[in-house]
């Protein structure tokens, strides 16, 4: 797709400057008080178009599960709006609106193991949604459409009368998939729905959620730590650092060209499984920074290799556009860096 | 070839049976493994998830769960073989000549003792030297991991390091004795990628100035790529195909290395279906007859329900294929 076409659609996702800070708490004997504020996600702003997946990357506890969940409304935001076609869903009170809402925005989650109910059988944890959101659909038509997205999953008829625990982390996989799809929603989260897995079922599930988006015209936002999944899966890529994000745009473009250091630094850092692909080195130095006491100025300065003492630690750069469709905050972004050269 | 071949290499695995004994029946974790290990050469072990990768390296250093026996097989280190070794003996060469980087890192300090008596504890057990020396030397292989002011963090507790700094503790405990072999099980897999290529840096390094042997255990070929110069693989208990890293990725022989490698996105390729491996990892209670990839193999036929030996391709290259000359009909 061009940028002109998209420049003339609107997103199916949109999301502005939304904030979730945890509280942190210190405990008295009467009374706790907070003494200070985990800023999970700090200001994040994007725009998802319909039938695109972008993939969401970004080191351990920048931010990206709590990105997530801020989408499906599974936690408050302090700030900032998400619109799904039009309508703020964050400012939604009346319960039908809450509903309608809820079945066009899904997630499947990281873990395989502890995200399903394991006294319920897979049927009940499947139609629980149509439960809940169609409930006039009689009894029958929900378990028949349980039925029919067990087939689109990969799975068979009798594993609905089953347990979580008599499956294996793929076919788990495959039920958390299903009980997102069960609603037809236009939009999936998918957070490291992989990660957990052995790399032969790994493959199955990708060429799987591939199938299902190509099938039912889905939008994706794809969560993982693994860049070779990202690379493959992704159309656009975010790139978190610290509860902002500090690069977008088309997974292609970045992964040539990185713009942001911590791009440039990310992509050095992954193992390629390819040892004719050759990659500059540039090894980060320190840990990732405590989102509480988050860096003043850009708050990747303390961690990069182009980061000057004056501009980077003071005043914090904005997410703008250095070329057509990507997007970068920093000071001194690179032009044509190459990190990986095939 | 056989003038060469006299010099022992420094980890040789023969024809190694590991079994576990279990409620449900025998699993036969390890069905006749061979591989070996040069002096200073960085070999990787890779394989999914229970096919023997963790139980090799338990059976190399005999540190097996009580319900798991060495059945047979040799394990000659530096031309000695070391089963049947009573624990005293293994106690000689245990950290002092072979060192072991366990497969769940963050557990392997002990939070509740500093770190100084961590490492000088082992230190002393192996060495003849006072508290003062070996303080000394545990502070210089803090030094060799960039652990910044060793001198002064040396004597704080685990919790005090990021997760991290703890492995990269673990990697100068396990190399301040100066080992022949390092053993590392997954080192980097709880890791974050950018602390995960920082870990990674720092054991290539070392390696290459201590001229170690490595025997690296992953499940992640990115990691294979970067870090090896050979690599045996494995599946269901055996070794299927062993070659140079270029080789392996090149030129895989064997149907479960052609599979695995396609199973994972390349970053060359462009976006597209993955090859899938139909079926799943074998159980090694009932493990299937003769090799052990037959009922997932598109090439299989009925002289599969029988062993395959291992074929030497030349190069050092070989495979456990009856249909290895045929593979490229395919
Ligand atoms: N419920 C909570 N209460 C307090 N702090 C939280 C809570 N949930 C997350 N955090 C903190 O918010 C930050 C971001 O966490 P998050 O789980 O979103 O990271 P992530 O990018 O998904 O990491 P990972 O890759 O490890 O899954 C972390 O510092 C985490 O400790
Ligand atoms: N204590 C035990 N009792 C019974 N079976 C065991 C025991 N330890 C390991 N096994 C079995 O031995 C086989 C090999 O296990 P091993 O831990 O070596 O796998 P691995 O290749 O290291 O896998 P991973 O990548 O998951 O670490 C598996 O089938 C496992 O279930
Ligand atoms: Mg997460
Ligand atoms: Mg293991």
């Amino acid at each position: 797709m061009t940028t002109e076409e998209q420049h003339n659609r609107e997103p199916i996702l949109s999301v502005q400057n939304i904030k979730k800070y945890y509280p942190v708490k210190q405990h008295a004997i009467l009374f706790s008080r907070i003494v200070n504020f985990v800023k999970a996600v700090d200001g994040v702003s994007f725009d998802i178009y319909k039938g695109e997946t972008v993939g969401l990357v970004g080191e351990s506890g920048c931010g990206k599960s709590t990105l997530a969940r801020c989408l499906v409304k599974l936690e408050k935001l302090n700030a900032g709006e998400i619109r799904i076609e039009e309508t703020d869903i964050v400012t939604i009170t009346k319960r039908s609106e809450e509903l309608a809402f809820r079945k066009e925005i899904q997630m499947i989650f990281q873990d395989p193991y502890s995200s399903l109910n394991p006294r319920k059988l897979v049927l009940d944890i499947i139609r629980e949604p149509l439960d809940i959101h169609m409930k006039r659909m009689p009894f029958e038509e929900r378990n028949q459409r349980v039925y029919e997205i067990l087939n689109l999953v990969g799975l068979e008829h009798y594993h609905a009368l089953r347990y979580p625990h008599e499956f294996s982390g793929g076919q788990r996989q495959r039920i958390g998939i299903a009980r997102a799809l069960i609603l037809n929603p236009k939009i999936v989260v998918c957070d490291e729905p992989v990660s957990a897995l052995d790399v032969s079922v790994q493959a199955q599930i990708l060429n799987l959620l591939q199938e299902l988006q190509e099938e039912f015209d889905l939008t994706f936002l794809f969560i993982a730590h693994d860049l070779s999944v990202i690379k493959h899966i992704s159309d656009k890529v975010l790139v978190m650092y610290l509860g902002v994000i500090v690069e977008f745009g088309p997974t292609s473009e970045i992964f040539k060209n990185p713009s942001h250091p911590y791009t440039v630094s990310l992509l050095s850092a992954i193992p390629i499984p390819n040892p004719a692909i050759e990659k500059e080195r540039i090894i980060l130095e320190g840990d990732v920074p405590s989102p509480v006491d988050i860096p003043p100025g850009c708050r990747f300065s303390p961690r990069c290799y182009k980061a000057d003492d004056d501009l980077c630690v003071t005043i914090e750069p904005q997410l703008v556009e250095l070329k057509p469709g990507i997007f970068c905050a920093c000071h001194y972004p690179e032009k044509d860096k190459q990190v990986i050269k095939y | 070839m056989a003038l060469k071949d006299k010099k022992p290499k420094l980890l040789e695995v023969e024809d190694l049976y590991t079994y576990f004994m279990t409620e449900s029946g025998v699993v036969e974790a390890l069905d006749g493994v061979s591989f070996d290990v040069n002096y200073g050469e960085p070999v990787g072990i890779v394989g999914e998830s229970g096919c023997g990768k963790s139980v090799t390296a338990q059976s190399i250093l005999q540190i097996l769960p009580r319900n798991g026996k060495i059945m047979d097989g040799k394990i000659r280190f530096q031309g000695h073989d070391l089963v049947g070794l009573t624990d005293l003996q293994m106690n000689k060469i245990r950290g002092r000549k072979i060192a072991l980087i366990m497969q769940d890192p963050l557990s392997a300090l002990n939070p509740v003792i500093s770190i100084d008596e961590q490492m000088t504890e082992v230190i002393k057990l192996h060495q003849d030297v006072d508290d003062n020396e070996a303080l000394e030397i545990a502070i210089q292989s803090l030094d060799a991991v960039s652990i910044p002011e060793a001198e002064s963090r040396i004597f704080s507790y685990p919790h005090e390091f990021s997760g991290g700094m703890r492995q990269r503790i673990l990697v100068a405990r396990a190399l301040a004795l100066q080992p022949e072999l390092l053993v590392a099980d997954e080192p980097t897999t709880a890791l974050d990628v950018t602390i995960q290529a920082q870990v990674l840096e720092i054991i290539k390094d070392l390696q290459k100035k201590q001229d170690l042997g490595l025997m690296l255990i992953t499940h992640n070929l990115g990691v294979i790529a970067e870090m090896t110069q050979r690599v045996h693989v494995f599946y269901g208990g055996r070794v299927v195909e062993t070659a140079t890293t270029e080789d392996l990725f090149s030129t895989p022989q064997h149907p479960y290395t052609r599979a695995l490698l396609s199973s994972i996105p390349s970053f060359s390729a462009e976006k597209g279906r993955l090859e899938v491996i139909p079926g799943f990892v074998p159980q090694l209670i009932n493990p299937p007859k003769g090799c052990r990839f037959h009922p997932r193999c598109p090439w299989a036929t009925e002289i599969c329900k029988t062993k395959p030996s291992m074929v030497d391709l030349g190069n050092g290259h070989a495979t456990a294929c009856h249909h290895y000359d045929k593979l490229e009909e395919y």
